[in-house]
C-alpha cells in the first residue's frame, strides 16, 4: 500500500483535539489496524496534541500545532509539532508511583507510551517541540508456514 | 457526554454515556459531581458502562471527583468500567484506588 498522508494545522484550542483524534483513528484503520488499536492510536495522538496545545503553546491560540499523519500497509505514524519553548520529557514524574496516582494531571506521556510502539521527542530552539509516534502492525505469519505446520 | 442521576436509596447513581475527554466530558463530570456534593449527597456511584474511553483530562477529573468527595466526607465508587476504560484504570493504577463493582445492588449496598 502506498503511504497516505494527512496534514493539518490547528490553533491551540482544546476544542479542536477531537479533529486530530478522529483523523488518527481513520488513518490507523487505513493502515489495517482493528478498532481497538485504532482507538489506541487516536488516544496517543490526542495526548500529544493536548500536550502541544497546553504545555507547549501554553494555550496561546496564536500559536499553532502542526500534525502530519501517515498510514502505510504496516504502520501508522504521527508527527505533532508545537511552537513552544520545549520541555524535558525525562523529567516527568511517574504518575503511577506512590502518591502520584492521586494527581489530577501528568498522565499524558504515559498514555502515549502505552498506546503506541515508539514515542520520540525532538526539540529545536526557535522551532518548538516535535513528537513522533509510531505504531506498527503485528507481522502476519506466512500462509506456507501455517500449511506445513498442519501437515 | 451525557449524564442522568438516579437515586437508589441514599446512593446517587450517575449513569454516564459517551467519552470523558478534555473540554467536554471532564467538565460535565465535574459539574455533575459538584452539584451532587452541594446537594449533600455523600454516596455517589459513577456508572461507566456506557463510557467508551477517557483521555488524561478525563482521568484527572475522575481523580478530582474522588478527592473532592472525600474532602466533604463522601465517597465516589465506580460501576462496570469496561473495554478501554478498564484498560485505562488498570494502566494508571486507579483500579487499586477506587472501589469498583460489576453488580449495581452490591455496589449500592457497599456504601
Amino acid at each position: 500500500m502506498a503511504a497516505t498522508t494527512v496534514r493539518m494545522t490547528l490553533e491551540s484550542d482544546v476544542r479542536l483535539v477531537d479533529i486530530a483524534h478522529a483523523a488518527s483513528e481513520t488513518m490507523a484503520a487505513l493502515a489495517g489496524f482493528d478498532e481497538d488499536d485504532a482507538l489506541n492510536v487516536g488516544i496517543a495522538v490526542r495526548e500529544a496534541v493536548i500536550n502541544a496545545m497546553k504545555h507547549g503553546n501554553r494555550a496561546d491560540r496564536s500559536k499553532k500545532v502542526g500534525i502530519v499523519l501517515q498510514a502505510t500497509g504496516s504502520a501508522v505514524k504521527a508527527r505533532v509539532k508545537d511552537q513552544g519553548v520545549g520541555f524535558d520529557p525525562s523529567a516527568t514524574a511517574d504518575p503511577t508511583a506512590g502518591d502520584n496516582v492521586l494527581n489530577t494531571s501528568g498522565r499524558g506521556l504515559m498514555l502515549m507510551r502505552a498506546f503506541v510502539d515508539h514515542v520520540d521527542f525532538k526539540f529545536r530552539e526557535g522551532r518548538g517541540m516535535e513528537v513522533t509516534l509510531v505504531k506498527k502492525r503485528a507481522a502476519r505469519k506466512p500462509k506456507t508456514i501455517l500449511a506445513s505446520a498442519r501437515s | 457526554m451525557k449524564t442522568t442521576v438516579r437515586m437508589v436509596g441514599q446512593v446517587a447513581v450517575v449513569d454516564l454515556s459517551g467519552k470523558i475527554t478534555i473540554g467536554e466530558g471532564d467538565v460535565v463530570l465535574r459539574d455533575k459531581v459538584q452539584e451532587l456534593l452541594e446537594q449533600g449527597q455523600k454516596k455517589i456511584l459513577l456508572n461507566l458502562e456506557k463510557v467508551s474511553y477517557m483521555d488524561s483530562a478525563g482521568i484527572g477529573e475522575l481523580v478530582a471527583c474522588y478527592k473532592r468527595a472525600r474532602e466533604k466526607g463522601g465517597t465516589v465508587k465506580l460501576l462496570r468500567p469496561s473495554g478501554k476504560v478498564e484498560d485505562l484504570l488498570q494502566l494508571t493504577k486507579l483500579w487499586e484506588v477506587f472501589e469498583i463493582f460489576t453488580d449495581e445492588p452490591q455496589a449500592n449496598a457497599s456504601f
